[in-house]
């Protein structure tokens, strides 16, 4: 069997199917063929994406694809649900440290119209609520609580607000006025600590003043109080502590598949199934140790495509940061067909990337690691981020997607943009995404385009030879720091092979 | 007991001559807007006036609405174009609910009360997505006549997702679909449907019927079977729908 | 004297005048040009007009009002106002002070958050040459601020709805409350509506105006600029005992508005003043952009069992045609 890694069609699929099962693959029990989403669910938009052709990325998009199903599952034996609103990675761990408690993540619904491409009908329930097309797309999330047809309603609602997202908070709110009561928390807007304040560092590196850690320790202590209640159980700190340590070990793999992909000299996993595997930090798909799990394999597929030199794309490929997820998953194959390849990444919940702390006390921990959420503080703080990650990846061209409506895009993608370009001198474009994006492909694809060729030819300036293939040349700017010119495949922290 | 009313819209100006006694429009008449509006609403007015062979003296009352309703200095009164299309449409679908008013700037959806009083109402004038300019521009990059386009439109078995809030975006999505070889007849679909989204986005969770649909674009095939399957109920295109407000606004002159 | 520049009702006046610096609360003047915020989608008309009026310094700080500032407080009661800071401090033209005002309220946490940040801000202040106040100068400076806006509420009946804006946006700014106006007696009985939404920016007063002339007249003005925002009569005993929690109390715990989740608060004083004012008919306004206030519109249409206008407003000098049309047709209709 053709092992050669590729991307195929959902046809294509079809074949390589057939032909795995053949072969003996062995599937959870929410595998199956990607069709029978499009059959089922009338997940139209898979038609039109290409995929990663490796049985882990087969499982990836079947674990992200069936979560709806095992959310009724979990309803269905009696087990309790909540719904983590605007909540990039803190109240799920509390929530699966806790015994017959699942915790999703319903701004999630924002990709159904992509999935459905459009035929959900859920922007159209959003429209007649007096939410239209000025909000952010995840406004699909009243559609979906109106309709029931996607997840079972929660049993328990949280929302952080505060400097969060106004979209997003007037959207909770509106679903509040429909009669679904939400748990309230408050994130206080981060800054610096005044002189004579006692500071505290969070995960990431930000300082912080002492008392802000403290107030949104408070408000975690009350949502905990709350998804108590709802369990029958008191969460006591070894649990929690367990919960973290599962929890990092999630996010461990992540990193790892993070560095490995991003520092590969050939693009060993394509940018879709990078997006994919990053959501699964936020809620765990509602499976954590399936979350592992698929993690996991996709970690054994790269490795083995590094050690055998393989990848999917052009050697010389286009190394692109790309800042903010994509309302329609397209997009992130275009950039591909362009000529460019994701190399880092911010979607806009890089703390919950980073590993929670384990020697603190676990609310402590998870105070600190809320409150470096890029969103909460401010544009420059997140640009600095940015910029220390595109060093890092040594990425070559930075790309913002403007979510449509999204309050936060109106202003932080000029600071981003110029923060980069003074201090990285790197290529930047901006560009926004709707839920279907088929009508301005053409438009994006040009400007895609036009990036890549510009970082070419920046590239042809410099010099330097064909970037990041072969041996470093002579010219090569960044020099034998170069991440590309380094061994991968060693794991740090994450076991290897489990085959 | 003769009453006038002329519509100066953004595109056309419309006059209505209404016999209050025998209660029928006794002559209309449309004109291109144009730059001297006044002049342009008074020699139309003179010509629709020579067409039900009256004059000036016989009209007790003109009441001027639409868009450049102030410009019209021989007027008695003004009274805007959401009451006047209310009363006209009431006058030609006694029955009538709530009406879809689409002309080529604006769009607006308006509720009645079962007496045939305005409820309530909402309106777009602030893009023109949800407008006949829309269906103009439409009609420009593909080289059809407006008539055409529900014909055309009739065909599609794919309406294209056209997702720009913005005419002028929405026209950039368009030349893209043209240039990835969407069919012509999925872009009017599409454009027909995003239309009316945006015309039903105004009218929240429902709408009573019947539903007339007025106003200019009510003239362009296609239209109404897209407001029926986006509103999921039946839609009424109103009689002489260009002379609504005009027709509306003569039968307000003769109310006291 | 110092001056400090801000635009939110949550910013106690009385907290900056007790340190001894000038607190001026303003209502931006639209500016044109592109500096340093440009109108671009996304950008809040009202966000953008602070931005760029803090900012056209030009040599001595000076704002379209003429008044110099020398710092500015902005707040997180909404997304484009809390990035504004950010602007305001990349033009580095005056420091900025970003105060985060909880959008929760129900909960011990998010009040001590706001005394919290209270405090820091009389720290600021203090690094800016003012001085921590005493317990009785507080007092005083509380006392003499809830008498003047008792003054202002109590001129309410003798004030149009535009004079009334223009009185309360004077007192935020200069702390005066001349209120000699008096009412023009009007011929026939117009038509009483709420104004409801967040703030007015200054060439946006005409709208009172344009109301009026189609027969309306706004008895409840509930806009962040109106008697909305005005926070409640200070407990005079517990202002004695302990003038700094009253203060915090009267700001933080009694001005009703959309950010605030949940927004309930909003609707409980809407519904009594709807009422008190015998309310026809509501025109609902809000900046295009505006995701808080936008996300309301629908709602308090449901709620109200009113007839509700919206109006969007934009970077337009003045009420457009399109606006005053449909003031029109509203009072047609309510009429």
């Amino acid at each position: 069997m053709n092992e050669v890694p590729q991307q195929l069609t959902l046809d294509e699929w079809d074949a390589r199917y057939a032909a795995l099962l053949s072969a003996g693959m062995r599937e959870p029990g929410y595998g199956g063929p990607l069709r029978r989403h499009v059959i089922v669910d009338g997940d139209l938009r898979l038609g039109t994406l290409r995929f990663d052709n490796s049985p882990a990325a087969l499982r990836l998009w079947n674990f992200l694809l069936s979560e709806e199903d095992r959310l009724h599952e979990a309803r269905a034996a009696g087990r309790k649900i909540v719904g983590t609103m605007k909540d990039l990675g803190t109240v799920p761990v509390m929530a699966y440290s806790l015994p017959n408690v699942v915790a999703f993540y319903p701004d999630g619904a924002w990709w159904i119209p992509c999935v459905m491409q459009l035929r959900d009908g859920l922007f159209g329930i959003a429209n007649s609520l007096g939410i239209d097309e000025s909000f952010c797309p995840v406004r699909a999330m009243l559609g979906a609580f109106v309709t029931g047809a996607h997840f079972p309603v929660p049993d328990l609602l949280t929302c952080s607000v505060g400097a969060t997202c106004d979209d997003f908070s007037a959207i909770a709110q509106r679903l509040a006025g429909l009669g679904y009561p939400i748990v309230w928390w408050e994130m206080p807007a981060r800054r610096e600590a005044d002189f004579g304040e006692r500071a505290v560092c969070l995960p990431g590196g930000l300082l912080v003043p002492r008392e802000q850690v403290g107030f949104v320790k408070s408000e975690l202590e009350r949502v905990k109080e709350a998804v108590e209640d709802l369990a029958g159980a008191k969460l006591d700190p070894a649990a929690l502590l367990a919960g973290i340590k599962a929890a990092n070990e999630v996010r461990r793999r992540l990193a790892e598949l993070r560095r490995l992909v991003f520092t590969a000299r050939l693009c060993p996993l394509p940018a879709l199934e990078m997006l994919i595997a990053e959501m699964l930090a936020i809620h765990f798909c509602s499976d954590r140790d399936e979350t592992i799990a698929v993690l996991q394999e996709l970690i054994v597929e790269v490795r083995k495509r590094i050690a055998a030199g393989q990848g999917l794309l052009s050697r010389d490929a286009v190394r692109v940061f790309w800042v903010n997820p994509v309302a329609d998953l397209r997009v992130m194959n275009l950039l591909e067909e362009c000529g460019g390849r994701v190399c880092g990444t911010d979607y806009m919940f890089c703390h919950a990337l980073d590993e929670i702390p384990e020697d603190l006390p676990p609310m402590e921990a998870l105070a600190r690691m809320a409150l470096a959420d890029p969103m909460v503080g401010s544009a420059g703080e997140r640009a600095e981020r940015i910029c220390r990650d595109v060093r890092l990846f040594n990425a070559e061209a930075l790309v913002v997607s403007r979510i449509p409506g999204a309050s936060h895009c109106a202003t932080e993608g000029e600071i981003i943009r110029e923060r980069v370009r003074v201090e990285l001198g790197i290529p930047t474009l901006e560009i926004e995404v709707p839920p279907v994006c088929d009508a301005m492909l053409p438009t994006l694809r040009s400007r895609l385009d036009a990036l890549i060729e510009t970082a070419r030819e920046r590239r042809r300036l410099a010099g330097a030879l064909i970037c990041p293939t072969g041996p470093m040349g002579p010219t090569c700017p960044t020099g034998p720091s170069c991440p590309t010119n380094q061994s991968t495949g060693e794991a740090t922290g994450v076991p290897t092979d489990r085959e | 007991m003769i009453f006038a009313g002329i519509d100066a819209g953004s595109r056309a100006i419309k006059v209505a001559l209404w016999d209050a006694r025998k209660k029928e429009i006794l002559a209309s008449g449309i004109l291109d807007q144009g730059i001297e509006q006044e002049a342009l609403a008074r020699r139309l007015f003179e010509n629709v006036l020579a067409e039900a062979k009256v004059t000036r003296d016989h009209v007790l009352k003109i009441v001027a609405t639409g868009y450049g309703r102030n410009v019209v200095g021989f007027a008695d009164t003004t009274i805007t174009e959401i009451t006047c299309h209310a009363y006209g449409v009431r006058h030609l679908v006694h029955d009538a609910m709530t009406i879809i008013e689409i002309g080529g700037q604006d769009s607006k959806l308006i509720r009645l009360n079962p007496k045939g009083a305005v409820q309530d109402f909402a309106m777009n004038d602030r893009c023109a997505a949800g407008t006949g300019c829309f269906l103009e521009m439409v009609s420009r990059r593909l080289g059809v006549g407006l008539a055409a386009l529900g014909e055309l439109a009739a065909r599609s078995r794919k309406p294209a997702a056209i997702s720009s809030m913005c005419a002028v975006f929405a026209e950039t999505e368009i030349v893209g679909l043209l240039a990835t070889g969407t069919l012509p007849e999925d872009i009017v679909a599409g454009v027909q449907a995003a239309i009316a989204t945006r015309v039903t986005a105004m009218a929240g969770h429902t709408v009573t019927p019947p539903v007339v649909f007025t106003g200019g674009v009510a003239m362009i095939p296609g239209m109404a079977v897209a407001l029926q399957n986006t509103l999921k109920c039946p839609v009424v295109t109103s009689p002489q729908p260009q002379f609504t407000g005009a027709i509306g606004a003569a039968i307000l002159a003769s109310r006291k | 004297m110092t001056t400090i520049v801000y635009s939110c009702p949550f910013v106690p006046a009385e907290w900056i005048a007790a340190h001894g610096v000038r607190p001026m609360r303003i209502l931006p003047h639209a500016i044109g040009g592109a500096q340093p915020v440009g109108a671009a989608i996304g950008v809040c008309p009202y966000a953008r007009a602070f931005v760029n009026e803090v900012c056209s310094a030009s040599g001595g700080d000076r704002l379209a009002t003429g008044l110099t500032a020398d710092a500015v407080v902005v707040t997180t009661t909404c997304d484009q106002m809390r990035r504004t800071a950010e602007r305001i401090a990349a033009a580095g033209c005056l420091p900025v002070f970003l105060m985060h005002v909880p959008t929760t309220w129900q909960t011990v946490t998010a009040q001590k958050i706001y005394i919290s940040e209270l405090k820091r801000l009389g720290r600021f202040l203090v690094r800016l040459g003012g001085q921590a106040p005493a317990k009785g100068k507080l007092a005083d400076v509380m006392r003499e601020q809830d008498s003047a806006r008792a003054a202002l509420r109590a001129a309410r009946g003798h004030l149009s709805a535009r004079q009334f804006s223009a009185a309360l946006a004077d007192f935020h700014r200069t702390g005066r409350t001349d209120c000699q106006s008096v009412l023009p007696q009007t011929g026939c009985q117009p038509v009483p509506l709420a104004l409801v939404g967040g703030p007015l920016l200054p060439q946006h007063f005409d709208i009172f105006d344009r109301i009026e002339a189609a027969g309306g007249q706004v008895v409840l003005d509930a806009t962040e600029s109106g008697e909305r925002t005005l926070p409640a009569p200070f407990d005079r005993r517990a202002l004695n005992d302990d003038p700094f929690l009253t203060l915090a109390d009267a700001y933080f715990g009694s001005i009703p508005d959309a950010f605030r989740r949940p927004n309930t608060m909003l609707y409980t004083w809407l519904k009594r003043e709807l009422a008190a004012h015998g309310v026809r008919g509501i025109i609902f306004r809000h900046y295009v952009w505006c995701d808080t206030w936008r996300a309301e519109a629908q709602r308090m249409k449901e709620w109200a069992g009113l007839p509700l206008l919206l109006i969007e407003a934009g970077d337009e000098e003045t009420i457009n045609g399109h606006a005053a049309s449909r003031i029109q047709s509203f009072l047609e209709m309510l009429k």
